[in-house]
């Protein structure tokens, strides 16, 4: 039995389909932001917006869909692509947020390191 | 540079900008505070992992009273290291260590479940949930020992511990040969998750 959130939450994956990449005992994270995404799916369903499992199951699906490409169409593996995948739905499925609100984020982002690039030259 | 590689940077950085608008806009929304991420990886990076169980072993070979009270009374000796707070939760109850020694090599496994004491190993690795690994585990040790590079001779007893809710076993492995120079921090560091579930065994790394 886990009494802590986070182990149960990963616990939950091991030798699952949805297994996270993991080495020498710790999560194994290539680049920052597959941290910070891991991060905020536990911090979400931690806090209460929905359950573990409900993320899961959109991973797992996430996953599949992946494996059912044709080869020609199939991006090259990524275990936190298809986590953001899933953690996108899932807070859609929730009202946590829209595709919509996102693009204008990403949007504002992109303007603002264009400007930044601008000043810079 | 390859069309491909340039391809695979462009999606790297699509996914970084879209977690990074991502948080800013929950943060926002005060869906979650401006630490929430940072807590929840706070457990695996400082709380509980294989850095604990790294400093129990370094202890255990420096310091000899330690180790014997280590292997009388794991969670009691484990206490007095003043690990994060957090670590000896229910994962981390009726831990028990065993010593790797000249005449014993021990292997830890778990037949019906994977109980696993995470507060000081960590994670543990994809093939410990493998049926196979386990049931081998049990029939033919020294075999499986073999086949993950560590070969022990005959006259060398292998003692297989089972992990279970009720107890949840650790390696102390053995002290790796001419480490004497090392302080206690730097022989921590060569100390692994399998080297303590008695899989691998702590070598010097290479000069």
């Amino acid at each position: 039995m886990f009494t802590r959130f986070e182990e149960f939450a990963a616990s939950s994956m091991l030798g699952q389909q949805d297994s996270p990449p993991r080495s020498q005992g710790r999560l194994h994270f290539s680049q920052d932001w597959q941290r910070s995404l891991f991060g905020l799916a536990l911090a979400l369903s931690k806090e209460g917006h929905f359950e573990w499992e409900a993320f899961r199951q959109n991973l797992i699906g996430s996953i599949a869909h992946w494996e059912q490409l044709p080869c020609g169409e199939q991006p090259s593996w990524d275990y936190y692509e298809r986590f953001l995948e899933a953690l996108l739905k899932v807070l859609e499925a929730h009202s946590l947020l829209d595709a919509h609100e996102l693009e204008q984020r990403l949007t504002a982002f992109s303007y603002l390191a264009g400007n930044t690039h601008t000043q810079l030259a | 540079m390859s069309k491909l590689f340039e391809y695979e940077k462009q999606r790297e950085a699509a996914s970084a900008a879209k977690v990074r608008a991502l948080e800013a806009l929950l943060i926002e929304k005060g869906v979650i505070g401006s630490d929430s991420v940072d807590t929840v990886l706070g457990h695996f990076e400082t709380v509980a992992g294989p850095f604990n169980g790294a400093r129990i072993v370094a202890r255990a070979w420096v310091d000899a009273e330690y180790k014997a009270r280590l292997l009388a009374d794991t969670p009691k000796a484990i206490a007095e290291l003043n690990l994060a707070q957090g670590m000896d939760g229910a994962e981390g109850e009726h831990m028990l260590a065993v010593a790797n020694s000249p005449q014993v090599h021990n292997l830890i496994i778990c037949t019906l479940c994977s109980c696993y004491p995470w507060p000081i190993l960590g994670l543990p690795p994809y093939w410990y949930k493998d049926p196979v690994f386990r049931a081998r585990g049990v029939r033919e040790p020294r075999a499986v020992l073999r086949e993950f590079g560590v070969p022990v001779s005959e006259d060398v007893e292998v003692a297989v511990w089972d992990s279970s809710a009720q107890i949840r076993w650790f390696v102390v492995p053995e002290r790796p040969a001419g480490s004497d120079h090392l302080s206690e921090e730097q022989l921590a560091a060569l100390v692994t998750p399998e080297s303590m579930m008695g899989v691998a065994l702590v070598h010097l790394p290479a000069a």
